[in-house]
């Protein structure tokens, strides 16, 4: 901090502190009440035996509960589930909206924005209502997929998709998918749309292929884009808590719970409050730490 | 940047409009949470019954609100976190007693009980509203029996109806395997063993404590006795029955609802109240017009324990007086008055006690066919045991383990291992 | 043969796109048809691809079930100061089906979100980026490191929180945490990066004002990325059912998405209602969506192309 402002005179660095903290001050109000200082008692409290009760006493337990933590194999789960859903959701959502832009911004223009909504159109519908009718979908006894697997031939006997383990993550995820990929469509359309013509028109002179120009030139133009459709994919897919509720509650058998559903159930089903802020604080560090490597990483391709 | 600042204080200014509420100085408003216990989960029956009582008690303003089953709890707990639980709660035992009165939130309210109340009240039902220490955290309403139901078109045409009495309502577990075999042939998905969620459980637990007469819990409600021989025993049938899936994609409100469709052959989560339901069609009859007969849970000595079902209300302690004292006023009203009868009759369920305030209630329901056939069951009510301590932590265990059973895992060591962890939540 | 072969990708894509345009449509088609079924054909076993009786009875019921004043408004701060913690009504509006408040609450959460969360990280971010402040680098930190925290992890904290300062079960209980989240300040700071410090000397060598400097300089420049976070805010608000989930209790002060999600936990799930209710809360915004599809479009763009 010195050094970069060495050159400025200690009243000049007062007046910018001051001025600082007064454009800082309206977020920093809502920031500092309703996220850094609930995140301190979350802390706190994890270092408790802190239960439901009115007259319940929280007691003391140091790191108590970070050690049941790591031998609790549905919080272990719950972590593996949260980091697949994660992993899989971020770059199929870029790569997909990617391809579904590169394809239809090439289109009437008519077309483009008639697809550009379709795209967008769960997102807009809201996600309670979407997963309303995906939950009839997957049904396991009158269920549209059953229904047309069945009737194709695919399979014999109905699959109860929600209600196997094997595959009410992904179908999870499905829908997490088609929920989130209308925002990044939008904006790739766009930052297509904004590539420099002159310098494809250059490659498409000089022999260059559609694969070739795509990656050689557009793909640098658009790499902002992509970084804050990756930044929001993220924020998103952790925030995947509603789709678990409404759908499988955890379930069968913990192989859909997320760290975040997780915690809810500890707290409002199990009445464990100090062990489920514990979970918060261990699921804080690691955000902290991937959102440090995303920072990083975009920082330095810049 | 003036005009920023203006707006950003008018937004708060009118933020803090959209506070909570409140009415003139001397009506005491008290809020009032249900949960879908019969007609009680339907606002216009409820208007009335409260709109009948504001008028006879013009200082109180009854709010109500409605909860489901799937989701109520979490609801009603984190309102107690946030400090805005209801004045006023409808549900049984297993939840004021068992979880918010045993964790301090509620109002002892053994004072309502005066002597003619212990001597028309149903002695089951009033050691249920009561603690080890004698507080009282539920003033009951109404009761019922909670039993399964079959599709009697369906046991007809594979001539599966030989094995039910039709009179009595009962049949045996050999009765119940043998029916099961006969309807699975035509239909794969005859019942469902739905451990989606909490909702209904009160029916997967009879089905099983009765396969082979076993218990949920010992006899003087301190431990939980799920993992016993005969639990063990009825559990391993059911994995291994033909037509019997465990399905975790669904609780018992979805069972219900396939049941009607005519999808599922029989539904464990079954009561009056759903027998009389006649939203799709007829009451007592499926979608598709097929008759629909309650039968008590198959057990091996054809003698069934039914899983009661107890409701009445409670008062959160919101730590004003007055509120507490309207709500009293309104348990008084609702319960223990000439009106009762009318409360009763709109749960659809039984009355708890025989008369209220010299009004009879014990045939309320006369000349009511489906009523009357249904109280054939009730003589088979069982033990009480909801009020066993850790009763909510137990209750999540519960379906948990089911889904783990019917994923696959071995049935005595998670049955097992739910009791252990059951047994350490009541402090046993 | 470079032609052919760019020809034949061409109608593939189409194929493909229009197959998964069908996937993304089917819900909100499956939600307008479902919404004038009758029971029987809701119910039925196999799908009922197009309604073959119409009825508005779902509609009916959607309006006749839940019932909740207009508006309300409340002394200021009432509930600071009276006895029972709530603050007394000055105006009630009239009794109307509980959806129509409910959608108006969730426009009023998602509007105010939206406002709050530009105006407080506009401010915040040109700070970030163009002051040169002692904990700058402090703030910048802990604001990266929260960016992308899910709600869920302080759910318990926040709901105390919120009932200590008497906020629990109202608008401000679900907007105040959204508008905190710092994603806003860490987009706006990108933008503002960008913004010349040669401009800002030569304003503030002729005398300008820091605020005035905001307004004429820095805000016009950084406009797109507020676009952007305007749009991003409004989009997760609306959809955001954690928080109103966990703050809202009232019947009158739901959201749309919670009065779906409560029809939904129902014992007897209706699904021509729930059907009725998703469709009454989407397609007032999906209208609005695409009248101005091409200004909401660009809004998201121009920002991320320069962020």
């Amino acid at each position: 901090m010195r050094k970069s402002s060495s050159g400025l005179s200690r009243a000049l660095v007062r007046r910018e502190t001051i001025a600082g903290y007064l454009f800082l001050l309206p977020s920093l109000f809502f920031f500092i009440t309703f996220v850094i200082y609930p995140m301190f008692m979350c802390i706190y409290t994890s270092l408790f035996d802190s239960n439901m009760g009115k007259n319940a006493v929280d007691v003391f337990i140091g790191l108590n509960n970070y050690k049941e933590l790591f031998q609790d194999k549905i919080f272990l789960g719950a972590l593996r589930n949260t980091l697949v859903i994660v992993v899989v959701a971020v770059p199929t959502v870029c790569a997909f909206s990617l391809w579904v832009a590169s394809a239809i911004t090439d289109m009437h223009p008519a077309l483009t924005s008639m697809f550009r909504v379709i795209f967008y159109l769960p997102v807009v519908t809201g996600s309670v209502a979407v997963t309303v009718v995906w939950k009839w979908m997957y049904n396991n006894y009158y269920g549209i997929f059953n229904y047309l697997l069945k009737g194709a031939g695919l399979i014999e006997k109905n699959i109860n998709w929600l209600g196997d383990a094997k595959y009410a993550l992904w179908c999870i995820i499905i829908i997490l998918f088609t929920t989130s990929v209308g925002q990044p469509i939008v904006l790739y359309v766009s930052a297509l749309g904004n590539v420099d013509q002159t310098l494809v028109e250059a490659a498409e002179v000089d022999g260059a292929t559609r694969t070739q120009v795509f990656w050689k030139i557009k793909w640098a133009q658009i790499m902002p884009t992509t970084l804050y459709i990756l930044v929001i994919t993220t924020i998103n897919s952790f925030q995947c808590f509603a789709l678990i509720q409404l759908l499988t509650s955890g379930g069968p058998n913990h192989s859909t719970d997320t760290v975040m559903y997780y915690i809810y159930y500890t707290a409002f089903k199990l009445y464990r409050y100090g062990y489920g802020n514990a979970m918060g604080v261990v699921l804080m560090i690691i955000i902290a730490i991937l959102s440090a490597i995303q920072f990083k990483l975009g920082q330095s391709s810049d | 940047m003036k005009k920023l600042f203006a707006l950003m204080l008018a937004l708060i200014m009118v933020f803090a409009l959209a506070a909570p509420t409140a009415f003139a100085d001397d009506t005491v408003e008290i809020t009032l949470w249900t949960y879908p216990i019969g007609g009680w989960g339907n606002s216009d029956t409820v208007d009335e019954l409260v709109a009948a009582f504001e008028a006879t008690n013009p200082g109180i303003k009854v709010t109500v609100e409605y909860l489901a089953y799937a989701d109520g709890d979490d609801k009603v707990n984190t309102a107690i976190e946030g400090k805005a639980a209801p004045d006023l709660i409808m549900e049984g035992p297993e939840r004021l007693v068992a979880n918010w009165g045993a964790k301090g939130y509620m109002v002892d309210i053994a004072d309502l009980w005066d002597d003619a109340d212990k001597e028309e009240i149903l002695p089951v039902v009033a050691a249920a509203c009561f603690n080890a220490e004698g507080q009282s955290y539920e003033y009951p309403l109404c009761m019922t029996a909670h039993c399964m139901a079959v599709n009697l078109n369906r046991f007809q045409a594979v001539g599966a109806d030989q094995y039910l009495d039709l009179d009595s309502h009962t049949w045996t577990t050999d009765d119940f395997v043998a029916a099961v075999g006969l309807l699975a042939a035509e239909n794969p998905n005859v019942a469902a063993v739905f451990c989606g969620g909490q909702g209904g459980d009160q029916g997967t637990r009879a089905l099983i404590n009765n396969l082979y007469s076993g218990t949920f819990t010992d006899a003087e409600h301190t431990k939980y006795t799920a993992n016993s021989e005969e639990n063990i025993k009825a559990l391993e049938l059911l994995v291994g029955l033909e037509g019997v899936n465990f399905d975790p994609a669904i609780v018992g409100g979805d069972e219900i609802q396939l049941f009607r469709q005519g999808i599922l052959d029989m539904a464990f989560c079954w009561n009056i109240g759903m027998q009389l339901n006649s939203d799709n069609n007829d009451a007592g009859l499926t979608n598709d017009g097929d008759e629909i007969v309650c039968m008590a849970f198959p057990s091996d000595d054809g003698v069934p324990e039914l899983c009661g079902g107890i409701w009445g209300f409670g008062i959160f302690d919101n730590g004003s007086e007055a509120k507490i004292d309207a709500a009293k006023t309104f348990i008084k009203y609702m319960a223990d008055s000439a009106a009762t009868a009318d409360a009763v009759k709109a749960s659809t369920y039984f009355a708890v006690r025989d008369k209220s305030d010299d009004v009879d209630l014990s045939n309320i329901y006369e000349g009511n066919d489906i009523m009357s056939e249904y109280s054939k069951l009730m003589p088979f009510l069982g033990d009480y045991y909801q009020v066993v301590p850790g009763w909510a932590e137990a209750r999540t265990a519960w379906w948990n383990m089911l889904q783990q059973i019917g994923g696959g895992a071995d049935v005595t060591e998670t049955a097992n291992a739910f009791c252990e962890y059951a047994n350490a939540a009541a402090g046993a | 043969m470079r032609n052919q072969k760019s020809m034949a990708y061409r109608v593939f894509a189409l194929v493909l796109v229009i197959l998964l345009a069908i996937l993304f449509t089917f819900p909100l088609y499956w939600i307008i048809t479902g919404s004038f079924k009758t029971a029987k054909q809701i119910n039925s076993t196999t799908p009922v691809w197009w309604p073959t009786e119409w009825t508005m009875k779902n509609y009916q019921k959607l309006m006749d079930k839940f019932k909740a004043p207009l508006w309300e408004i409340a002394v200021p701060f009432g509930q600071y100061f009276s006895e029972d913690g709530t603050a007394r009504v000055i105006s009630a509006g009239p009794t109307v089906p509980a959806a129509v408040r409910w959608l108006l609450n969730t426009v009023w959460m998602a509007v105010a979100s939206m406002l709050l969360t530009c105006l407080t990280s506009a401010l915040a971010g040109y700070a970030l980026a163009k002051k040169r402040f002692v904990g700058r680098t402090l703030v910048f930190t802990l604001i990266v490191c929260a960016m992308a925290l899910p709600k869920q992890v302080i759910l318990i904290p926040l709901i105390r929180e919120m009932s200590a300062l008497k906020l629990y079960n109202t608008m401000s209980a679900v907007v105040y945490p959204i508008v905190g989240w710092p994603f806003g300040v860490f987009l706006i700071k990108q933008f503002a990066e960008s913004i010349p410090g040669e401009i800002l000397e030569a304003a503030r060598i002729d005398g300008a004002s820091e605020l005035k400097t905001f307004n004429t300089i820095v805000f016009p420049m950084i406009k797109p990325g507020v676009g952007a976070l305007a749009i991003f805010t409004f989009i997760s608000s609306w959809n955001d059912y954690f928080m109103q989930l966990i703050m809202l209790s009232s019947t009158k002060n739901l959201t749309i998405s919670l009065g779906i999600a409560n029809m939904q936990a129902e014992n007897t799930t209706d699904f021509g209602l729930i059907m009725a209710g998703a469709a009454f809360a989407a397609v007032p915004i999906i209208i609005v969506f695409v009248i101005f599809q091409k200004y909401f479009t660009k809004g998201i763009t121009m920002g991320a192309v320069k962020g």
